[in-house]
């Protein structure tokens, strides 16, 4: 088995602390082979580069294709269309992180394009990796011993703490979106896998012109189950999500792939459960790759397709679409009516 | 009017920015160390600068073209010390007319005697470095007489995003929350907007130059009027709190003092420093063993949490007067804006709100 080779388009914080670590581990298993790191800033792409020492380190994607079977694209969301469609255009797969694209419809446009060059792309929401994710799609589905799912409580975030290398995150001209675009979309994507398509949903944020910091989902699906989803930049949250069952209750705590905190209605107390064996959470981001670098060498799909990111998204701009403001209740009526006007 | 806040993603530097441009009262250029610290700030399409608020000449470019600079950034001991040299040479540089230096109430020492006012002497060596730190740094300010600068000492700013709402806030819930005597020691509480109002003032008023002002609520508050309503927010009460005496606090950050997860790092740094070899003769022997009895350790029930004493605190709610703000009130026109009470219940709505 020859490994997969890899170019890595865009080097800045998520190549860096995620990707780079991820194509080390499967390196070491002979699966893949970094052949390119790409970025326009010389910084990035050779302290990039210093880590896989034998990968060319080019400044333009057309330099990155020869020789690549795998396009990882960790670049800012609005680069991701051309960079993907240049890529299949060059025969090259593609795993794009999330967001799939600045908009749905650049996003539409990148699964229409690897459609129509018969490659194959995957989007990088590999939080559906994670073991107890599985395990709540398995019960969320009805026939568990837990019966049906009634309603799900979601609260991530707190001061933002991800080392932006650029204003980029913040600001409109270059990402479209604050904290749901940034978080959220990996929560509806699960949402979507758990329960599929909401029947009705309402959306509100903060934002003031700019982009938002705290966002507040509820959503409601045809089945009957509710969820509300509380996202921010800003305040500390439980970083928790909590799944009310017809007869019990699971907790999860955020990123932690693998443990589960479950109460059985009629039993006494909570307990603790560990999937043995399960991924921890860069574990979950080294099996999404390992996925994508199977398909490809199989001919097959990923098991998180371009589609799925697509979808994620549409929900994301159709929750800006009716977005209503925050109520923010320590503001006085003065500044209440300025945030009104904006 | 341009103000520059610099350290625009603290907790009073974001009320700040929402105060003068959501209450139209200044155009704001929001002073950041990091990019990462946009991520609020970017709720409204804001004139922002990147730039360590210790580096003079970063400083100096970031303020370039503003009327008035609010410092409102905050540091370990030794940071507060060399901001205040560096944004009085930034100052100097870019030609800034005021300066607004938010000092702290704590130079007057955690529980002032009753008399105290702007022109009583600072002392340099105050047991607690954060006090000595604000002495210093007004020091700073007062001796660098070709900067226009004027000092704000306020007491307990709280508001939205305050940690004093949600440390207390986070003790009710997690039965650590304690009080000396009942709670009432005066609190020297002022509402954030309250602060701002002073700040907007002290940007100015000709006459503020070269002073220093403390500023505080209208009301003389009790630490159980600040503290009780913040416990009822979260579903605790009065039996939410330990109520100590003076003579359970800890002399100054002994061990005692410091919380259980302080002592246990000791212990792990400890350990540490045990050769690999002998961790691995105790742990062989112990797994050699047949039936291992339960260590002496095991031999104890859950311990409740224990709550986190510091002298500093306590000696801040042991205070027996009111500060006066009437120096303020005179020279700069200050009037609180908000009521404390008013106040309480827009830090508690934020904390609901974050729900």
């Amino acid at each position: 088995m020859s490994p997969v080779r890899v170019a890595l388009i865009g080097c800045g914080a998520v190549a860096r602390l995620f990707y780079a670590p991820a194509l080390r581990a499967l390196e070491v298993c002979g699966e893949v082979e970094v052949a390119t790191v790409c970025d326009p800033a010389e910084t990035a792409r050779m302290a990039l580069a210093a880590e896989f020492p034998g990968a060319r380190a080019v400044a333009t994607e057309e330099a990155a294709w020869p020789g690549a079977q795998l396009a990882i694209v960790a670049s800012p969301p609005r680069w991701h269309r051309e960079q993907c469609e240049a890529a299949f255009a060059a025969g090259v797969d593609v795993l794009c992180e999330k967001p799939l694209a600045g908009t749905a419809a650049d996003a539409e446009a990148i699964c229409a394009a690897a459609r129509r060059a018969g490659r194959r792309l995957a989007a990088g929401h590999y939080k559906r990796f994670f073991p107890v994710h599985e395990w709540i799609r398995t019960a969320a589905g009805g026939a568990s011993p837990l019966g049906a799912l009634r309603r799900i409580e979601i609260a991530e975030g707190g001061k933002f703490r991800w080392p932006a290398a650029s204003a980029s995150f913040f600001q409109r001209s270059e990402t479209p979106g604050g904290v749901l675009l940034d978080i959220g979309v990996h929560w509806l994507d699960l949402l979507r896998w758990w329960l599929g398509e909401p029947a009705d949903f309402t959306y509100e944020d903060d934002a003031l012109g700019g982009l938002e910091a705290n966002a507040v989902i509820q959503a409601r699906w045809p089945g009957g189950a509710e969820a509300r989803l509380r996202l921010s930049r800003d305040a500390a949250t439980e970083n928790a999500s909590r799944f009310t069952f017809e007869h019990g209750e699971v907790r999860l705590v955020v990123n932690d792939a693998n443990h589960l905190q479950m109460q059985i209605a009629g039993l006494p107390g909570a307990w603790r459960a560990e999937c043995e064996g399960g991924a921890t959470n860069p574990q979950a981001f080294i099996l999404q790759l390992r996925d994508v670098v199977a398909a490809v060498r199989e001919g097959r799909e990923p098991q998180v397709r371009g589609e799925d990111g697509a979808a994620a998204l549409r929900w994301v701009e159709a929750c800006y679409a009716r977005r209503r403001r925050l109520p923010l209740p320590w503001l006085s009526v003065e500044e209440q009516e300025t945030a009104d006007a904006r | 009017m341009k103000i520059a806040i610099v350290g625009a993603s603290g907790f009073i530097g974001l009320r700040a920015v929402e105060w003068f441009t959501l209450g139209r009262r200044a155009e704001v250029r929001a002073v950041v160390r990091s990019f990462s610290s946009l991520a609020v700030l970017a709720r409204q399409e804001l004139d922002w600068r990147v730039a360590d608020p210790l580096d003079a000449r970063a400083l100096a470019g970031a303020v370039e073209g503003c009327d008035a600079i609010l410092h409102a950034a905050i540091g370990d001991p030794d940071q507060i010390e060399k901001m205040a040299a560096s944004a009085v040479a930034a100052c100097r540089a870019a030609r800034i007319p005021r300066l607004v230096w938010l000092s702290s109430a704590s130079v007057h020492g955690q529980a002032p005697a009753s008399g105290t006012e702007e022109s009583s002497p600072l002392r340099d060596d105050l047991p607690f470095p954060y006090a000595r730190a604000k002495v210093r740094a007004e020091q700073t300010l007062a001796a660098a007489r070709d900067v226009p600068s004027v000092r704000l000492r306020p007491g307990i700013v709280f508001g939205p995003r305050s940690s004093w709402i949600v440390d207390a806030a986070r003790q009710v819930q997690t039965g650590t929350a304690w009080w000396i005597g009942g709670g009432r020691g005066v609190c020297h509480s002022i509402y954030v907007d309250n602060l701002l109002e002073a700040a907007r003032l002290a940007c100015t008023v000709p006459e503020a130059v070269g002073e220093a002002f403390l500023v505080g609520d209208a009301e003389e508050v009790r630490w159980r009027d600040f503290l009780l309503p913040i416990a009822e927010a979260v579903g605790g009460g009065e039996h939410s709190f330990r109520d100590l005496a003076p003579r359970d606090l800890p002399g100054h950050e002994t061990l005692r003092g410091l919380p259980r997860w302080t002592s246990l790092g000791l212990v792990r740094a400890a350990a540490l420093q045990v050769p690999d070899r002998v961790k691995r003769l105790v742990k062989s022997a112990a797994a050699a063993w047949p039936e291992a009895p339960p260590s002496p350790g095991a031999w104890s029930l859950p311990a409740p949490p224990a709550p986190r004493l510091t002298a500093e605190l306590g000696e801040l709610m042991q205070g027996t007067c009111k500060l006066p703000h009437a120096k303020a009130a005179r020279l700069l026109g200050y009037r609180p804006i908000v009521p404390f009470a008013e106040g309480l219940r827009r830090s508690l709505a934020w904390l609901a709100w974050t729900r």
